[in-house]
């Protein structure tokens, strides 16, 4: 029995008090943004309202909420995530709480991401995803992170934890990054034999390789839902089958922003300003040409150059990024952000769907200074209209294309 | 010139070399042969009339294999003493440029009993404070996904210098010299990223090591090393000579002032 595809509620936690001039007067929002910027008044409560809109996902009965790691932007509010999900365990009580993941080169000592996520897992009761990603370009300037190494750090740190929530301790880690005498972390994990790990990757062979190879969950990095997102599945799959392995959609999931209204044009009056908000000022410096992007490219050099001569031959600089979007036609497009009404978010789930069959749908709600108020209806309208649709269309859609596989792995794995 | 795959247990190393007599090893930059020009620059081949130049290519650069680690400068340095020992040179004289320059120093602290003469043009390496070294990986990130603009004015003299247009053109530049930037940044990103930015703190207080004659170039606006540094160079090598700094000129020298600055180096190198 194949599980329908499961829904998330993902919160970015932007900061929507920027003055109305900011993208004509700033360049970036992430690294250099000015914090003077940052209204000590208006924000008061602000993380707290975030944190309720969570619980309120949890509330209504989403199969988990996800949370991520950002560092001095105005993108993401978030530089602990771990700390929100400790208000999660105590706010909620059924939905897992995703986290997406923790920066691991970013820290001295791995070790202390293996005992928070065991804590967290520990407070809700098994509830934790442990999300593990190795930070892009921004990270490389916000904490002096050289992007030549970070790779490889990453992976020997993901190595570390799993290892540190399955072996007896102590032991003994003879890793060239974090050498340890005594790895022997306490409280362990409440899952066993440990929380699922969730891995971001976007173009790597070698993430998938690395996913693949030790059965963790792939998560597609990548805003926008064309072909490509097909190709990710198929890429998956093929990654899959080279080690023994065969697909099934609960082994990946995706990015998807939607606002759900009563119908296409409240849906569209209510979320323009957020949406453009987002666009213009929260993806400058991340996913828009004007400016500097500092996410991907040369000066942040953490994918071999065998890979990155490939990306030069086969693209194109000036390509507008999704920040770059000039009106809603191009916005639908992309299959990025998806505005309507409950039939419509409905259609055009499902055809992304269709074309990528992935069992995990992480979706945000609140986008840039969305009021707080339409960041709820949009949930409860997904939730209660949307929802039940996509579970059981997908259900079905699942059970036939992947009901053998499931049955044959089931049967191989007993 | 000819090229010279060498040997080292293993793992290749690329060296350019050309002319013949007494060994001059030069360790490049960023703007220069093998950080973004594939062959020798007229600077080098200047030098070259009455001397045997080697430049060999950094770990991971235009052919040179990647090397383990690289875990810093120290590791550099060592892969450097197994690149003379495969080449079976015992004395030598040490031109450095840019990070080449940082290298070179800190190879000439350690084995002074190695090195003739030295000469570093914009070299970084040292910790001065309030005197930054730019932070070319930032710049390096194009504008708008296709302006160099910031990054020329670090590595040249101005922004629309015709060397700088012609290596960091906006927009997508030549396919072999885009990856030779992409490798020579991400050899920086190993060595110098951290501790950061492509300096040791613990450089200068070792200088009063390197004994041998010394000669220290810079570029009048140099906008990725500031002239500070020049002079503590300067200041702290025992036997350097009064800081050069060419007016006008930005901080690739070797690409800027070719044959000028080979008449000067050669003097210097030639001088009794």
């Amino acid at each position: 029995m194949i599980d329908p595809v499961q829904l998330y509620a993902w919160h970015f936690m932007s900061y929507p008090h920027l003055p109305a001039d900011f993208d004509e007067k700033y360049d970036t929002g992430w690294v250099t943004v000015p914090n003077k910027l940052w209204d000590k008044e208006r924000s008061r409560g602000l993380l707290n309202s975030y944190i309720d809109q969570l619980a309120y996902a949890d509330q209504l009965g989403f199969d988990g909420m996800v949370l991520n790691e950002h560092h001095q932007n105005i993108y993401g509010l978030m530089p602990s995530p771990n700390i929100i999900a400790a208000a999660l365990t105590q706010k909620t009580s059924r939905g897992k709480i995703v986290v997406l993941g923790n920066l691991l080169p970013l820290h001295a000592n791995p070790l202390r991401v293996a005992e928070e996520y065991a804590m967290i897992d520990n407070m809700s009761d098994g509830r934790l995803i442990a999300g593990f990603a190795p930070g892009s370009g921004p990270e490389t300037f916000n904490y002096n992170v050289p992007s030549a190494p970070s790779r490889d750090q990453f992976w020997e740190a993901v190595e570390l934890i799993r290892r540190a929530w399955t072996e007896e301790g102590p032991f003994a880690f003879e890793g060239e990054h974090y050498p340890l005498r005594y790895v022997n972390p306490w409280p362990q994990p409440t899952q066993r034999p440990h929380p699922q790990i969730w891995i971001p990757g976007a173009r790597s062979r070698d993430t998938l390789t690395q996913i693949a190879k030790n059965g963790y969950c792939y998560f597609l990095s990548s805003r926008s839902h064309g072909r490509e997102t097909g190709k990710a599945v198929d890429r998956f799959a093929d990654t899959l089958k080279a080690h023994g392995d065969r697909y099934l959609p609960r082994r990946m999931g995706i990015l998807m922003s939607t606002y759900v209204g009563e119908t296409d044009a409240i849906a569209q009056e209510e979320a323009r300003e957020g949406i453009w908000y987002f666009l213009r000022n929260c993806l400058k410096g991340h996913q828009r040409r004007e400016g500097r992007q500092l996410t991907f490219g040369p000066g942040v050099p953490y994918i071999p150059p065998s890979e990155f001569r490939d990306y030069l031959a086969h693209s194109d600089p000036t390509t507008p990024l999704l920040g770059d979007t000039q009106d809603w036609g191009d916005l639908q497009r992309a299959q990025s952000i998806i505005v309507g009404s409950p039939d419509t978010v409905y259609e055009r789930f499902m055809s992304v769907l269709e074309n990528a069959p992935v069992g995990h749908l992480l979706i945000q709600f609140h986008m840039g200074n969305m009021p707080d108020e339409y960041a709820r209806k949009s949930m409860r309208l997904f939730w209660t209209e949307v929802a039940p649709r996509l579970k059981e269309a997908t259900g079905r859609m699942f059970e036939e294309r992947f009901g053998r596989d499931a049955a044959a792995l089931a049967t191989e794995r007993a | 010139m000819s090229l010279r795959m060498i040997d080292l247990g293993g793992r290749m190393a690329s060296v350019l070399e050309q002319g013949s007599g007494a060994p001059l090893v030069y360790l490049h930059d960023f703007a220069d042969v093998h950080g973004v020009a594939a062959d020798l620059l007229p600077f080098h081949e200047a030098l070259a009339h009455d001397r045997l130049l080697l430049a060999p290519a950094h770990p991971g650069v235009n052919g040179s294999d990647d090397m383990p680690g690289p875990h810093g400068i120290e590791d550099v340095v060592f892969h450097y003493l197994q690149v003379f020992d495969a080449l079976g040179l015992a004395t030598f004289d040490l031109v450095g440029h840019g990070v080449g320059g940082w290298i070179a120093a800190e190879i000439a602290v350690r084995h002074p009993e190695k090195i003739r003469k030295l000469c570093l043009l914009g070299a970084c390496g040292l910790f001065v404070p309030g005197e930054p070294i730019a932070d070319i990986f930032m710049h390096t990130q194009p504008e708008r996904g296709v302006s160099y603009a910031t990054l020329r004015r670090m590595l040249f003299a101005s922004e629309s210098t015709e060397h700088g247009l012609r290596y960091y053109p906006d927009g997508r530049g030549d396919l072999d010299e885009e990856t030779r930037r992409y490798q020579m940044i991400r050899f920086c990103s190993f060595v110098g990223f951290k501790p950061p930015y492509l300096y040791n703190r613990s450089l200068i207080e070792r200088l009063g090591r390197a004994r041998m004659p010394s000669l220290v170039v810079w570029g009048e606006r140099d906008g990725f090393t500031p002239i500070a540094h020049g002079r503590a160079y300067a200041d702290r090598l025992p036997a350097a000579a009064p800081l050069e700094i060419i007016p006008g000129a930005g901080h690739s020298l070797p690409m800027e002032r070719g044959e000028s600055l080979a008449a000067l180096v050669g003097a210097f190198l030639n001088r009794a």
